[in-house]
């Protein structure tokens, strides 16, 4: 079980109606509500504490409040991919329509919704036309075919999209289109979601039938329905919820009686709140959104949970125990709930199973226990026995359900007797459960703790791996949890007698509205009963007519929503996007969707609309097209951008056929596979690619082609020596046996590659450093090679003056230099260094390793800093009298200013740090002499490379910036030290049962993303360079930095020489100069003086520790 | 006075502390990236840290960075001696740069979630920390986030409680190595005395 997760509020992305909901009566104006119909299904965009949804009906695309406590969350596990493509699309679409154009130009969202439907099908075995159960089940075959061709639809309007959005679409077309998409993709899932219903009630049922007369009760993924004639079940008060109540007290009790046996009561009182927190986060996949959560409910659930739970043993049978039970209880309180009160056949299936499945887990956790038991304790195995009993007793019961069901076309009425005893049966087995832990509990206490197996529990089912997916799958969230008492809407909820009683008047009142009931998406109703019910109400009802009688009913409903759809428009920015669809797709305007889709759930009317359905007769060969092998489910998406995925579904979207891969997307590949792979792993996974897309022969071309691009590219300018050669032999022999086959000259050129790669040294095609992951072409303005470079201000005398210091026969001072020519030259030093960084330097924050570290020209860069730092403080420290100190600040800051004009932030800002030092700064003598004029100068320089507010000036400044230009280095390498450490580097997706680990790429790019901006300034400077000065600044520098360590110590020491403290007034000095700088330093906070009135207060008293 | 105090942290040392772990993606020129609201004793601050990750080769900026705070992370990892042996070197400049002896700084071992690759004893930090005149010392886990709100607390409050007596006229330096202001109301909410700083989750 999984428990590396920590508990997450979960948001349901797509809710499914169990229960009719049309708001009657006068709703305020503002008040959008949604009528629901049983089993619509819905996707959520946000919920309300007080339990209301803002969501959008898949069936008719409106979007308007409802209330959830009328809905369960839908996560069947086959449609899960599916269901992560349409809010994928969704948040596309609707998430920004600027970007969306740009999105949709290439057609990678397709692959989203094919995938989805690919594993949909793949799941319920059901890929090709061939395949046995589509051969035997007309129904299956019917609607897999609407699905086809729904999907196809799709991809067409979206190949249409794509010319449109080629040309220059006006926005009314592109909204159309995007829109009509949408809607498309609405009633792909809508269809999947019926498809599932077909599927569980044609094959899950058989099968599940079959498995527990055999007794061995294996787990498909879907069960049997029920009796169908749960939406009769009338009754005025709602057992449902009485039952949970009933349940969740039972439990509660339970749960206390433990807690007195068990001597680990804080343990087990952790196993609870885990437990049941884990019913709520581990079948529905968190979403990154921050919503309330739907569940308010279970809040007193929670508050048993203590701090959150370090490491901890899982294994222990103790625990698995613990946890097991937990499970089987929420399992069994959700069946007992649903049991009373039926809602789809398909929750009802899954319970069932799941409860099975949550009884064999715990009785498998039990009988390790038994085995390990050396006594063999017999109270234990009695208890065990009791237990197996209970459950085949369970069985029986949920068979002799079920089986009325499946062989009496006629019966409809519900059986109060079987229900009743399957609820006893349950209940007899959540006893002989909790008699069962207790025993073992005891014997463990007796034998100790014993650590099992991790797949212990599992082993039998490991064959199958969607088997074991459905290990988790036994903790949905029991009703227990879902309308409470805490939860309560200002709607007619469950308990209000008026719902059913009007639902009941539908029944009794006249045909008309019994057939429109009929009409109701209820997965529950068989095909079988379906026509007795067409029959019930007239002859040849189908949808439209019957609609058309229950429009009374649904008018009114309707009414309200285009209504309050377009008061939404007022109130908020994503809503009125929606509106625009709501008020154009409202049933009554867009049949298409409403209408025929709605008609095809139902006997009569399927093979209408069916019918209807010209596309439907796609041949085999676009069956195959649409459902390319793809591993895009593998794919997280926000906002259109990948965020993660598997390896080799990256490397499939990297070499997509439909689009031109991003540019970026490329480079922070090329860039940063090394992080999460090695490079065989990345040549394999490339190799791969290539061998499946063999599958899909019309992209085979492009695609095969991609991947040697890919290789050719990463030869060429992308291999690291040091790193890749383990991947060489790989390649080449990939070339020779496969790419030669296929793309013979690509072969040959691929082998010669190779090959020269494993002679050579250095890099195969001279390396450009600067062109290496970048994204955007944004370079310097063009100046015409032939333009002159600027001639260097150095006079005659400068000239002689270094010849002769190169004679040792002077010394000289920055003075003798002019201020633009000295910031020329350190500009060319370090620019030279600047370009010359490669990006592996900025990976995995390679420039801090203490040894070793391959950052070389990073290095460099700080090295140079703060040796120029020093420098400028040596310059000015061992003059003697204050009128030269103030003379070599005046120059310094000049220099400074220089700096600046030539857009060099990185001198710019080691020489305002150095003139910042407390030891320069604390020089009250030199500062009064300074001018006015070079102190307003310094405090705009100070103000440019402020650090407060994460340096936002100097980020500004940047941001825009035209090359040439040099940095400050170091708020990249703070950047690239947040993204490093602040992100994981993998991510969670929960595309099956099990969790999948898979790469975070967002923070790859996100590293690129900050390289390839270090790299947009990686261009050298035309200027001229001057080998006399460089050699005397080089020298200089070397000898500020040969001073080592203790330079800072030196200089203060030596500030304190120049200047002494005076004892009662040094405070003040300090405070007027250190309040001085930060003026500029805080001077968009002006209340952040007050601390430094608290420095030169107590200061004034306390011993100086230095000097 | 003012409704919301706004105070500048710096963290220094190790450089992965990384407060804004709980930020999904970074973007840095966000505010939300180096501003945190935190609720100290029932006030409300704001505080704006400046976090010096990745740049601690560029030793001439630590005093640019140093002036800008009111209070210090000095952060260490537990997996390392010699990043505890480099914080000794930051207090004496802090305090240095600072010209106070009473700075508020607390004491940082992070990466508490790795305790199997523990190579600084507590007993070590206790050392430290009694020898820096009791300065708190926390464990911390940035990639659990344990402990992380509670170490921007302490600092806070520590920062609070030197803004309010150096507004005092008798402010009294030695103040705080006698004894931590247990006179104080909002000290007694909290169980924790500042004489046993540790706090490890």
């Amino acid at each position: 079980m999984e428990q590396s997760e920590p508990p997450r509020p979960v948001f349901h992305n797509y809710l499914r109606a169990f229960y009719p909901f049309h708001p009657a009566g006068n709703v305020s104006p503002s008040t959008v509500t949604l009528p629901l119909d049983q089993g619509d299904i819905i996707l959520v965009h946000s919920v309300h504490t007080n339990g209301w949804a803002d969501g959008t009906l898949l069936d008719s695309g409106n979007r308007g409040w409802l209330p959830t406590n009328y809905c369960e969350a839908y996560d069947q596990m086959p449609m899960r991919p599916l269901l992560k493509a349409l809010t994928d699309f969704w948040d596309i679409i609707r998430g920004g329509c600027g970007s969306s154009l740009k999105d949709f130009g290439n057609q990678d969202l397709m692959r989203g919704p094919i995938a989805g439907v690919r594993f949909l099908l793949e799941k319920s075995e059901c890929l090709t036309r061939e395949s046995p159960l589509v051969r035997r089940f007309d129904g299956l075959r019917r609607i897999r075919k609407a699905l086809l061709s729904d999907l196809s639809s799709l991809v067409k309007t979206a190949k249409k999209f794509q010319e449109v959005a080629n040309g220059t679409p006006s926005e009314d077309e592109v909204e159309g289109i995007l829109d009509e998409m949408l809607l498309k993709a609405f009633k792909i899932v809508t269809r999947g979601v019926r498809f599932l219903d077909v599927w569980n009630e044609e094959v899950g049922l058989s099968r599940t039938i079959a498995e527990l007369e055999s007794n061995e009760p294996r787990d498909q993924y879907d069960m049997p329905p029920t009796p169908a004639s749960e939406s009769f079940s009338c009754e005025t008060e709602h057992p449902e919820r009485n039952e949970s109540r009933m349940m969740e007290s039972r439990m509660e009790s339970r749960m206390e009686s433990r807690m007195m046996e068990s001597p680990q009561m804080s343990r087990s009182r952790m196993d609870m709140s885990r437990a049941s927190m884990r019913t709520e986060s581990l079948d529905h996949p968190p979403r990154p959104v921050s919503v309330a959560t739907k569940r308010v409910s279970v809040s007193h659930r929670m508050s048993f949970s203590g701090p959150s739970a370090s490491i901890r043993a899982q294994n222990l049978a103790s625990e698995r125990l613990g946890t097991t039970y937990d499970a089987f209880l929420g399992v069994l309180g959700s069946f007992i709930g649903l049991h009373m009160q039926s809602r789809s056949s398909t929750e009802l299936v899954v319970t069932t199973q799941q409860a099975v499945q949550s009884c064999r887990a715990l009785l498998n956790v039990v009988e390790s226990v038994c085995e390990h038991d050396t006594q063999r304790s017999v109270l234990l195995d009695q208890a065990r026995e009791s237990m197996c009993e209970k459950l085949s007793e369970l069985v029986h019961a949920a068979r002799d359900v079920f089986c009325p069901a499946q062989s009496s076309d006629e019966d409809l009425v519900f059986m109060p007797d079987e229900g009743k005893r399957l609820v006893d049966a349950a209940t007899d087995c959540v006893r002989a459960a909790g008699n069962c832990l207790a025993r073992a509990r005891l014997v463990l206490e007796q034998i100790g703790d014993i650590e099992l197996d991790p797949e212990n529990t599992e082993t039998e089912l490991e064959q199958k791996p969607q088997e074991r997916q459905e290990i988790s799958l036994r903790l949905p969230p029991p009703p227990l949890q879902i309308p409470s008492t805490t939860y309560s809407p200002p709607t007619p909820a469950l308990t209000d007698a008026t719902t059913p009683s009007s639902f009941q008047s539908h029944i009794t009142n006249s045909p008309a509205n019994l057939s429109a009931l009929s009409s109701l998406p209820n997965s529950a109703i068989l095909p079988t009963h379906l026509e007795n019910m067409a029959s019930f109400s007239s002859t040849d009802s189908g949808y439209p007519e019957s609609h058309a009688k229950s429009d009374m009913t649904e008018s009114f409903g309707r009414g309200v929503t285009s209504n309050g759809s377009s008061f939404t428009y007022n109130r908020h920015a994503r809503d009125s996007e929606m509106s625009g669809v709501s008020q154009t797709s409202t049933r009554a305007t867009s049949p298409d969707i409403g209408g025929s889709f709605q008609g095809s759930f139902h006997g009569p009317s399927l093979k209408e609309s069916v019918s209807h359905s010209t596309l439907a007769e796609e041949n085999e060969e676009t069956e195959a097209h649409l459902l390319e092998k793809t591993y895009a489910h593998e794919l997280i998406y926000k906002e259109g951008s990948v965020m993660g995925g598997s390896l080799r579904a990256l490397i499939e979207k990297l070499t997509a056929h439909q689009s031109t891969p991003d540019a970026l997307f490329v480079s922070t590949f090329y860039l940063t596979f090394r992080l999460f792979a090695t490079p065989l792993e990345f040549a394999e996974a490339l190799a791969e690619r290539f061998e499946y897309i063999g599958d899909t022969p019309h992209a085979a071309a492009p695609v095969r082609l991609r991947v040697y691009n890919i290789f050719k590219g990463w030869l060429e300018s992308h291999w690291r020596h040091d790193r890749d050669n383990i991947a060489l032999d790989f390649i080449l022999h990939f070339a020779r046996t496969r790419l030669v086959v296929d793309l013979p000259t690509a072969g040959k050129r691929l082998i010669e590659l190779g090959e020269k790669v494993s002679a050579v040294h250095g890099p195969v095609v001279p390396r450009l450093v600067s062109s290496i992951g970048k994204t955007n072409t944004s370079i310097a303005s063009y100046i015409h090679p032939d333009t002159p470079l600027p001639p260097p201000v150095l006079g005659k005398k400068e000239t002689n003056l270094l010849k002769s210091w190169k004679n040792n026969e002077a010394s000289l001072s920055i003075l003798d230099f002019d201020p633009l020519e000295l910031a020329r030259q350190l500009t060319i030093k370090e620019s030279r260094i600047f370009c010359s960084i490669l990006p592996e330097e900025l990976l995995d924050t390679e420039w801090t390793r203490k040894s070793g570290s391959l950052a070389v020209n990073v290095r460099a860069m700080s090295t140079l800093s703060t040796d120029l730092a020093h420098l400028v403080a040596d310059s000015i420290l061992y003059l003697e009298e204050p009128k030269k100190r103030a003379t070599t600040i005046k120059h310094w800051v000049k220099t400074a200013n220089r700096c600046l004009e030539l857009n060099n932030y990185d001198s710019l800002m080691a020489i305002i740090c150095s003139l910042n030092l407390s030891m320069i700064s604390r020089l009250k003598k030199t500062w009064d002499i300074v001018s006015a004029k070079t102190k307003s100068t310094l405090e705009n320089l100070r103000s440019i490379v402020d650090v407060s507010r994460n340096y936002a000036v100097l980020r500004q400044r940047l941001q825009n910036h035209v090359p040439p230009c040099l940095p400050f280095v170091g708020t990249y390498l703070t950047d690239l030290t947040f993204v490093d450490h602040g992100n994981q580097s993998l991510r969670t997706l929960s595309i099956d049962e099990s969790k999948m680990a898979v790469i975070n790429f967002d923070k790859h790019m996100k590293t690129a993303r900050i390289i390839s901006e270090l790299q947009r300034f990686q261009i050298p400077y035309r200027l001229t360079e001057v080998p006399e000065l460089q050699a005397w600044l080089q020298n200089e520098l070397v000898r500020v930095r040969s001073n080592g360590e203790i330079t800072a110590q030196t200089f203060y020491r030596r500030s304190l020489v120049l200047e002494p403290r005076e004892a009662s007034r040094s405070g003040n000095t300090l405070q007027s100069q250190s309040s001085d700088y930060n003026h500029s330093l805080l001077d968009n906070a002006k209340d952040k003086f007050d601390f430094l009135s608290w420095t030169n207060q107590s200061k004034a008293k306390s011993v100086p520790t230095h000097g | 006075m003012r409704p919301q105090r706004e105070y500048h942290i710096v963290v220094l040392g190790a450089a992965q502390f990384v407060q804004n772990v709980w930020i999904e993606s970074y973007d840095p020129t966000i505010e939300d990236s180096y501003r945190k609201q935190i609720e100290v004793d029932g006030r409300q601050c704001i505080l704006e840290i400046l976090d010096t990750a990745g740049t601690e080769q560029f030793t001439a900026m630590r005093e640019l960075y140093m002036k800008q705070g009111q209070g210090f992370l000095l952060v260490f990892s537990i997996t390392s001696m010699s990043s505890l042996n480099e914080l000794s070197e930051l207090r004496e400049q802090i305090i240095r740069i600072k010209d106070d002896e009473n700075v508020p700084i607390v004491i940082v071992g992070n990466k508490s979630d790795l305790e199997e690759d523990r190579a600084v004893p507590r007993a070590r930090a206790f050392g430290l920390s009694q020898n820096w005149d009791n300065a708190p010392y926390y464990e911390t886990s940035a990639r659990r986030r344990a402990n992380v709100n509670e170490v921007f607390i302490d600092l806070c409050r520590q920062i609070i409680r030197k803004d309010s007596e150096g507004s005092r006229t008798s402010s009294d330096p030695n103040r705080r190595r006698e004894g931590p202001n247990r006179d104080r109301k909002r000290d007694n909410k909290r169980p924790r005395n500042r004489r046993g700083p540790c706090v490890i989750l």
